[in-house]
């Protein structure tokens, strides 16, 4: 069937287009311009149309997530979902998840930590997130099979071969690292690991191992680059381990996640940690200019009550005192593991006004919003719910002003956003969300509305107040099917889960094979994602090219 | 596939109808037992959805046990592969540890991986069977039972009591280890011993690294919290009464709910084994079970529907216990597998499908 969407104001950026005119798509595809008469027309006078939205960085599945919700069952509301939207309205569930972002536009969402130890599960999980594309990325960093092999010095070879399997067992999209063997030094008493610090018995480093996948990476051709958190997450200095990171990146693709969380200047360097914390946000921002190989997205904070996840389990043990309500989950995990711990972002409260404020001010000051992306890290910045909220607040400088007139002084005092003028327009807001995002996970097929692109498309009635446009689209496409029409879920199906098309080396696999019976007294069998374990799902998976 | 209709063999089609038939008729149904593979699990939560049911696993006791001192308190857990290559420290709590394979297997071992490797690993027991077959250091529990044990543990830990009492001397072995583990049931325990024992965790975490090994329930419990958290967002138990999911242990439990008169009708789903319920023949009941069980028999209930049991006669995504975490496990004997055998996942969704035919809806 051919569609014309008709009269809208089309945002392409990719495409230099930001001007009344049509989309073509056919077949779930975007096409060009007919002579044809389409079959139906989509009028999108005083709409603003778009390309879906692309998220990189949200803990939308896994065994960290499932623990949030056990930690804290009351975090999210449930309602009543309507007739054949199974579980929609059930609160914090898949379900939910793939309806709201629905809801705002996005056609397409990756989780960022595939545990390979539990790849399945989360598999299952991700499959069970309706309307949108999804994908993990698999987490290396900590495992004692990868530590073994760079403690011996096997050589990039034998590095690469398992970097590859592991990718193709998990079915990953990509590669994570998260604080590079800090989990390890974590269960070995290590409480604080910076780039270059040793982890106990295996004389390595988070820089040896994060050079090492860096390399196996760029080698094994994965289009989305190394996918790195850093080494002290929220501390004061933290821009330090980030600029460190960065360099010893050494001109190699690299992106870092949740940079908000790394833009923590120490305010009086003879007390580091206990004279808190100034933006560096225009430090990470110049560091970025000098590195075109890099990339991050935001980590943006939002005010209110909600439960950090992350395998970073040495940061989050560090952070447990910190939790409300006072409760938390470490799991020291076949590598990472995890930490789930609650936390309140304390609304007007000063350090959490702070967080805010830098991380609006990363992406104001940013040059190139394609390498700015937006995330809250969901759910540890905020809910993604909040995502046009914050659209708002980047392209409403008369909003944000009114926004940081109920906050505390400190606003002012250590972070430059109170007198940044700049408002984002509707094409940066596109690179923030749809054609950056796409381009770094190398998914060439959306983000845009070029011809062959997906017919993802999200069409927006222009609304000065960005909160109420970008909360509920008018019409969000898939795959050139309408799932959302007025800001309400309309078609109930599942998408595709995006893994990255490799294949195990066969001497990796049998090597592997031989460790992981020798270790758990099981092989990979029991790491396995066979298509069998879908039956409802026929055809869940869709594989994604690696690059030439 | 062999199904039964009041007693009578049928055909698949004649069961699932009168399945449908019973659960339509229903006002308050509930869905037990759970003891199935992730895509059943699955299934059963959508039937339960579109019906305005209830479900209840089997595997309550245990799950509840683990989770109420989670919400209450968190938890410091790892796994079975950690412990057996880091952990210089091991205490066994209660006697069910000490069935099957495990602590056999661990004391087997001497720490291989981390900062203990290649240091004796004791063994300690409190409140165990203290058999000797496997050598270790053993302390008996309080006359008070394990958990008024472990409140005394926790206090000479802390310093809160101190003597010369074994407990003392328990607590300093605590404190020495560099990976330290403490395993135990939380069904054994109950919820205020786990939530005791993970407060003792995290006393022992201020000055060095010791975690939880929790044994699992062997109904595919772990599985049915999994999918269920990230199906509803809550933990089972969960009803659908009123069109949304409610997480409630009491309201939801099922024998309570028979027993009380409040549900009207039942599924049993147990494509693997399970308890038979005492509650089965008292109210109008389908049950869906494995092909060879005990259960598969017509007058097991009014409508019974033999299914393939996942990891041997068909393939299904199951909790391993030695991995810790749902794997896929292949048919182990597919030549049993019939051309006619029917998953339960396939039939639970059929009744559902049939259901929605028949209009009805939460």
């Amino acid at each position: 069937m051919l569609t014309r969407i008709h009269g809208g104001r089309v945002v392409d950026p990719t495409a230099g287009r930001d001007a009344i005119g049509d989309v073509w798509i056919e077949d779930g595809r975007v096409v060009a311009p007919s002579e044809r008469a389409p079959d139906q027309t989509i009028d999108a006078t005083g709409c603003v149309v778009m390309a879906g939205g692309v998220e990189v960085h949200s803990h939308i599945a896994g065994g960290n997530v499932v623990m949030s919700r056990l930690l804290l069952p009351d975090l999210y509301v449930s309602e009543s979902a309507p007739n054949g939207h199974p579980f929609a309205h059930a609160g914090g569930s898949g379900s939910w998840i793939g309806a709201n972002y629905a809801r705002m536009g996005y056609t397409t969402a990756v989780e960022p930590a595939l545990p390979p130890s539990n790849a399945l599960a989360t598999h299952l999980e991700l499959a069970d997130i309706p309307l949108l594309d999804r994908g993990g990325l698999a987490v290396l960093g900590n495992d004692d099979h990868l530590l073994q092999l760079l403690r011996d010095g096997e050589g990039k070879q034998a590095v690469r071969d398992l970097v590859q399997q592991t990718l193709a067992h998990s079915r990953g999209l990509g590669v994570k690292c998260i604080n590079a063997g800090g989990a390890s030094a974590f269960k070995d008493g290590v409480l604080k690991l910076s780039l270059d610090d040793e982890i106990p018995c295996y004389g390595l480093s988070t820089r040896k191992i994060m050079s090492a996948l860096l390399d196996a990476v760029e080698e094994i051709g994965v289009p989305h680059p190394l996918h790195v958190h850093c080494n002290n997450l929220g501390l004061p200095g933290a821009d330090d381990s980030l600029v460190a990171t960065l360099e010893a990146a050494e001109g190699r693709r690299i992106h870092f996640a949740h940079a908000q969380f790394y833009a923590y200047g120490v305010v009086d360097p003879e007390n580091p940690m206990t004279g808190g914390f100034r933006s560096a946000a225009e430090r990470i921002n110049a560091a970025m200019e000098e590195h075109p190989n890099a990339t991050y997205d935001v980590g943006q904070v939002v005010f209110g009550q909600t439960v950090t996840i992350s395998l970073d389990i040495l940061r989050q043990f560090g952070g447990r005192k910190g939790a409300k309500p006072k409760k938390w989950v470490i799991s020291a995990g076949d590598a990472e593991g995890g930490g789930v711990v609650p936390f309140l972002y304390r609304p007007r409260g000063p350090v959490s006004s702070l967080q805010w404020a830098i991380g609006l001010e990363l992406m104001l000051l940013s040059s190139n919003p394609e390498r700015t992306i937006l995330t809250t890290d969901h759910p540890n910045g905020g809910v993604f719910t909040e995502y046009p909220r914050i659209i708002h607040l980047l392209m409403d400088a008369e909003e944000r002003a009114k926004e940081i007139a109920t906050l505390p002084a400190i606003v002012g005092e250590r972070s430059g956003l109170p007198k940044i003028e700049r408002e984002y327009s509707f094409s940066e807001i596109a690179q923030l969300t749809r054609s950056g995002p796409a381009k770094l996970l190398g998914l060439t097929d959306r983000g845009h509305l070029r011809e062959g692109a997906k017919a993802d498309v999200a069409i927006y009635r222009d609304d000065k107040d960005r909160t109420a446009m970008f909360s509920r689209a008018k019409l969000v496409l898939k795959d050139g099917q309408p799932i959302v029409e007025d800001g309400e879920v309309v078609a109930w199906f599942s998408g595709k889960t995006l893994s990255l098309d490799v294949e195990a080396d066969a001497g990796m696999e049998k090597r592997a094979e031989s460790y992981l019976q020798d270790r758990f007294g099981a092989g990979l069998d029991t790491f396995a994602v066979p298509d069998a374990a879908f039956p409802e799902n026929t055809g869940t998976f869709e594989d994604v090219a690696c690059r030439a | 596939m062999a199904a039964w209709v009041k007693g009578g063999a049928a055909d698949i089609g004649a069961a699932v109808e009168a399945a449908a038939d019973l659960l339509a008729a229903s006002r308050v149904p509930v869905l037990a037992g759970l003891s199935a593979e992730v895509s059943a699990l699955r299934a059963a939560y959508r039937l339960a959805e579109t019906l305005g049911a209830s479900l209840d696993p089997v595997s309550g006791p245990s799950v509840y046990a683990e989770l109420g001192a989670l919400s209450a308190g968190g938890a410091m857990s790892t796994t079975r592969a950690e412990t057996i290559g880091r952990a210089d420290v091991v205490l066994i709590v209660g006697n069910r540890p000490w069935d099957g394979e495990l602590i056999a297997e661990i004391a087997a071992a001497a720490p291989s991986r981390g900062r203990a490797a290649g240091s004796e690993r004791a063994l300690l027991s409190l409140g165990g069977p203290q058999n000797g077959a496997i050598r270790h250091v053993a302390y008996a529990a309080e006359s008070g039972g394990l958990a008024i044990s472990l409140g005394h543990l926790r206090a000479f830990a802390k310093g809160h009591l101190a003597g010369e009492a074994a407990f003392a001397d328990l607590a300093k072995r605590l404190f020495a280890a560099q990976y330290g583990v403490i395993i135990y049931d939380p069904e054994e325990v109950g919820e205020l011993g786990a939530e005791m024992l993970q407060g003792l965790i995290r006393d022992l975490n201020e000055s060095t690294r010791f975690f939880a090994l929790t044994l699992a329930d062997p109904f595919q419990g772990r599985a049915a919290v999994q999918l269920s958290a990230w199906t509803t967002g809550q933990a089972p138990r969960v009803g659908f009464g009123r069109h949304q999911p409610e997480h409630d242990s009491w309201r939801f439990d099922s024998a309570r709910q028979i027993a009380a008169g409040e549900a009207d009708a039942a599924l049993w789903l147990a494509s693997l084994p399970a308890p038979r319920p005492a509650w089965l023949g008292s109210l109008p009941t389908i049950a869906i079970v494995g092909e060879g069980s005990q259960e598969a028999a017509g007058e097991t209930a009014e409508v019974v529907i033999t299914v393939g049991v996942p990891g041997q006669s068909v393939g299904g995504a199951l909790w391993n216990d030695r991995r810790g975490v749902i794997a896929y496990a292949e048919a182990s004997d597919p030549s049993k597998t019939q051309a006619e055998t029917e998953t339960a996942a396939g039939v639970l969704t059929r009744i559902r499908d049939r259901l929605i035919e028949k209009g009805v809806s939460c």
